[in-house]
């Protein structure tokens, strides 16, 4: 028990959350208390990160499987920085975006709630303790959904509830198949299954594939992604925060648990399923940005490509190989940086000008050049043109396609890229190149502004210098393949 | 012979010499009072047997002078001593729960009876629990079965009377199939005492096959009837719905939960595995549980009536446990037991909080009790751990039962199993969550509402917090429940 400082960031936000429920506040005090705590918990994280290290320890252990196990490893290191960083940006945006919205102490109760569960899920260290954050993050997720209250929110969350509870379901059978066969679901680079037979290997077959769906309802993958796009009627912090980091992040982070450390990849490959979810998952990818095309609202057209690019990080995750492995986790990374900047601009054009969809924003360009000009920049990262972050990401991705020996990989990358090119220019275009009517729209307020040019400014500079968060993600990668 | 190896017998005494100083009292003050306080002084013997039993091992009580197979005598295991523990528990809670609202369902001049018909019902479960002679325990069986229907039909509306009429019948038919089955096995071996009959019939099950055959499925279907395994439990929704709700409590959490234990007892105890295995009939067992699992939801899904919906909920969690009961295993059996106690803890205290809440509001139906979340936010919070237990958070008990059931089943080899439990476990996600969102959630519910405006004092939930606490001490110790239940079962 010497090292029960590591649930600190996770019990932490719990006790924010349950302070926030509990005190009566007023718009200043929230607004500091929030911030304050958001930002001391990422100063846990470091703190922790710097002083211990790679740690580990058994919380409550009640019997064989069911042992609350956290374990700190470089992933996980790199999962919860991600999202701690990510929360302070968007606790800053939504302080003031929250405002038209209404019911901020309920919103910063489970937002603060939500914090706590996604570390946790970073932190788990086995499959157990990931399965119950991962329940968990559903329960604190839902009233985030659906603050508004209203009848399409509440559809909207229980289309949410129920396709998260099929998806546990599902991991559920696919654990105790699992368990079934092995008594011991600790998380261990390579995998910790004895060696595949002929006697076992439909169990793990089965096992795989249900736990791989179960994870993938929260990724999004195609047939279990409609709760995605119905999901944005939930306020927008929350709609960038959770749909295109914690909720989605924490399904495809599961999957890359569930893939390398418990299967590990040579498993995998002898089961040869990758194959056939790599279809599914190419399916998601076209399928995505296809459906991203229609979409008049433009916070269903980001969720659409959220589908799309959710694909890319799995692709990268079944592939099997360092280079694709590499270039899935740097897309988690990078996607999660640019999504939340597209999210955060549209939230602006919302709050500012009450406008949500495409033919309405015509020439807002020139009246919140800032913004706008943000969202090309982020808008040009996930097409992928070079020197942007997201250029890089796909370039490893191409590579491992290729290492795997399927050209079709790359060429599916390219159409996809175009897609996505052909969905989010448009935008850009009728933002800045067509005349509008002459209402005088002022930039949103600065403390919306400044968290979208701050990531913004993150994702130039990964793109200029990708090299230290890539040499981080080889070391995960080669310690894992 | 120690003292403390009397405690059983003690307990039901207690239990049935108090119960009949109520009527004669007028003042109800004195009445609960007498009712808490015999409740309280069976639960702490019930805590010394468990703690006895548990150092010293099983033991043999007898009762009068006779020795065994003349006289009737207790058989106190780890087993029967736990769910001594735990029925003297939950029923202290339901008290105290009931002595600050049982006004406001039934009528004062009834407040004697009904403290002691609780009185009687308790004291013959344990006995059910406690005995092994099996006309003993028929006795016992007749006793609680008129005290059970007696709690329903205090009520004293046009409803209860219809609901304890279809019980009556429903509950004799399902015990004069149980005497037939003790009948039955008297004229094959000679004895009422379970070990007897243990010994003779396995001397002798193979020259009556037919007859060993037909009393299985006697008891089967007689104390079938009686723990509403599927489709035997069409009186259940109707009886635990229109019940007063500590009567409700009590029925669903306690009652059929011996009528269970016996069958455990009978089928295991009395046929033991070989000649389980010989006529497999536990598939009868698994195949009605696994049915009732699932039907159970699918009905519960349909209910407009919040108590309607816990009552059918009760049928799927039985399910439950005759899954346990009919995989025949080690570990399928005291994970039944293991979910008979998980279950009691739950199912009393979601009985009593949406008593609680028909109570402050008047309205017994979902839809007029969307947004009181807003109104009683402490009750329907209770409401919801419970509810997350129902639907399988881990470390609660229903988790646990899940999991392990699951794990039973495919070392049983039926892996088949495992989708029937998560197809349950997620129709029942289908029910309880709406009550929830609807409660604490949507901005038409909560139109009109304010905020605690009709909460219950926080005395008076007491109770209830004490059932949800032990409902969670149970997940975090199941382990060494479980454990301690297999130690019994050996």
């Amino acid at each position: 028990m010497d090292n029960i400082i590591i649930i600190l960031p996770i019990i932490f936000p719990f006790i924010l959350a349950i302070l926030m429920a509990t005190i009566k506040f007023n718009e200043v005090k929230r607004n500091i208390f929030v911030s304050i705590g958001v930002i001391l918990n990422l100063i846990f994280l470091i703190t922790i990160f710097y002083m211990f290290g790679e740690i580990s320890i058994h919380l409550i252990k009640l019997n064989e499987f069911l042992d609350i196990y956290l374990k700190i490893d470089k992933l996980s290191i790199m999962f919860s920085l991600l999202v701690a960083i990510l929360w302070i940006f968007t606790t800053f945006y939504a302080m003031e975006y929250m405002k038209h919205e209404g019911k901020e102490k309920r919103f910063f109760t489970f937002f603060l709630a939500t914090l706590g569960v996604t570390i946790g899920i970073a932190f788990a260290g086995n499959l157990i303790t990931l399965y119950a954050f991962y329940e968990f993050l559903t329960l604190t997720t839902f009233p985030l959904v659906i603050h508004t209250d209203s009848k399409e929110a509440l559809k909207s969350g229980k289309k949410y509830l129920i396709y998260s509870f099929i998806g546990a379901t599902f991991v559920l059978l696919g654990m105790i198949l699992l368990f079934s066969i092995t008594k011991d679901i600790t998380f261990n680079a390579h995998g910790i299954l004895p060696a595949l037979t002929k006697e076992n290997r439909s169990l793990y077959l089965l096992s795989y594939v249900s736990m791989f769906l179960g994870f993938g309802v929260k990724a999004a993958i195609v047939p279990f992604h409609s709760w995605l796009p119905a999901a944005m009627v939930a306020p927008t912090p929350v709609s960038a925060l959770l749909h295109a980091v914690a909720v989605v992040k924490s399904g495809i982070f599961a999957i890359i648990r569930m893939s390398y450390f418990i299967f590990g990849a040579k498993i995998i490959k002898e089961l040869h399923v990758n194959i056939f979810l790599s279809i599914l998952i190419v399916i998601s990818i076209l399928l995505g940005s296809f459906l991203a095309l229609h979409q008049e609202n433009l916070k269903k057209r980001l969720a659409y490509s959220t589908i799309s690019q959710l694909g890319y990080v799995l692709l990268g995750v079944v592939l099997l190989n360092e280079d694709a492995f590499v270039g899935s986790l740097l897309h988690l990374i990078n996607h999660a940086l640019i999504k939340i900047v597209l999210f955060f601009c549209v939230g602006a054009i919302m709050y500012t000008t009450g406008k949500t969809d495409i033919s309405q924003i015509r020439g807002i360009g020139k009246q919140m050049p800032i913004t706008m000009g943000c969202f090309g920049i982020a808008a040009i990262s996930l097409i992928g043109i070079p020197p942007t972050n997201g250029f890089v990401s796909k370039w490893y991705l191409a590579q491992g396609g290729l290492t795997s020996g399927e050209m079709i990989f790359p060429a599916i990358l390219l159409f996809s890229a175009l897609l996505t090119a052909l969905y989010l220019l448009p935008v850009i275009t009728e933002a800045f190149f067509k005349k509008g009517e002459h209402t005088i729209v002022k930039e949103a307020p600065m403390k919306m502004l400044i968290p979208i040019v701050m990531i913004t400014i993150i994702v130039v500079l990964l793109g200029l210098f990708p090299n230290i968060l890539i040499t981080f993600i080889q070391q995960i990668a080669s310690e894992v393949i | 012979m120690s003292i403390i190896q009397s405690f059983p017998l003690v307990i039901i005494l207690v239990l049935l010499i108090t119960a009949f100083m109520m009527p004669l009292i007028k003042n109800t003050k004195i009445i609960k009072g007498i009712s808490l306080v015999s409740m309280t002084s069976v639960m702490i013997l019930a805590l010394i047997n468990l703690d006895f039993v548990h150092k010293n091992g099983e033991y043999l009580y007898r009762i009068g002078h006779f020795n065994a197979p003349y006289g009737i005598e207790f058989r106190i295991g780890i087993i029967e001593a736990m769910m001594g523990l735990l029925f003297t528990f939950v029923a202290l809670m339901i008290i105290w729960y009931s002595i600050y609202s049982i006004e406001k369902e039934i009528k004062q001049s009834k407040i004697g009876l009904y403290y002691l018909l609780v009185n009687i019902l308790i004291g013959s479960l344990l006995g059910v629990v406690y005995s092994n002679d099996l006309f003993n325990c028929f006795v016992f069986i007749e006793v609680g079965t008129l005290a059970s229907c007696g709690t329903i039909i205090v009520k004293d509306k046009k409803e209860n009377i219809k609901a304890t009429l279809k019980y009556l019948i429903m509950s004799c038919l399902g015990s004069g199939l149980v005497l037939m089955g003790i009948a039955y096995l008297y004229s094959m071996t000679g004895h009422l005492n379970i070990n007897y009959i243990h010994a003779e019939l396995v001397k002798c099950y193979l020259i009556y096959p037919n007859a060993v055959l037909i009393s299985i499925v006697l008891f089967i279907i007689g104390l079938g009837v009686k723990s509403a395994m599927f489709p035997l439990h069409n009186w259940l929704p109707d009886a635990h719905s229109s019940a007063p709700s500590s009567s409700s409590a009590i029925l669903s959490s306690l009652v059929l939960k011996a009528f269970v234990l016996l069958l455990i007892k009978i089928l295991y105890g009395v046929f033991g595995m070989d000649i389980l295995n010989h006529f497999s009939v536990l598939n009868i067992v698994l195949i009605l549980g696994s049915l009732g699992m699932i039907m159970g939801s699918v009905f519960a899904i349909f209910q407009k009536n919040i108590k309607r919906v816990i009552a059918y909920s009760t049928v799927a969690q039985m399910g439950y446990i005759f899954l346990g009961i009919g995989l025949g295993t080690n570990l399928g059996v005291s994970i039944a037991i293991f979910h008979i106690i998980g279950h009691a803890v739950t199912k009393s205290a979601l009985f009593l909080l949406a008593g609680a809440m028909i109570e402050q509001t008047g309205h017994k139906s979902l839809a007029q009790l969307k947004g009181i979340g807003r109104e009683m936010p402490l009750t329907l919070g209770l409401f919801s751990i419970g509810a997350l237990s129902m639907i399988g958070i881990p470390v609660l008990p229903g988790f646990i039962s899940k999991w392990h059931l699951s794990l039973a089943s495919i070392a049983a080899g039926d892996t088949i199993l495992i989708v029937v439990i998560l197809l349950s476990s997620l129709l029942n996600a289908v029910y309880y969550s709406p009550i929830v969102i609807n409660g604490f959630f949507g901005e038409e519910n909560l139109q009109g509402k304010v905020y605690k405006s009709k909460s219950k004092p926080l005395k008076e939930l007491m109770p209830v917090i004490f059932l949800v606490i032990s409902m969670i001490y149970v997940g975090i110790a199941s382990r060494g429940i479980i454990n301690l239940i297999s130690l019994g079962l050996m």
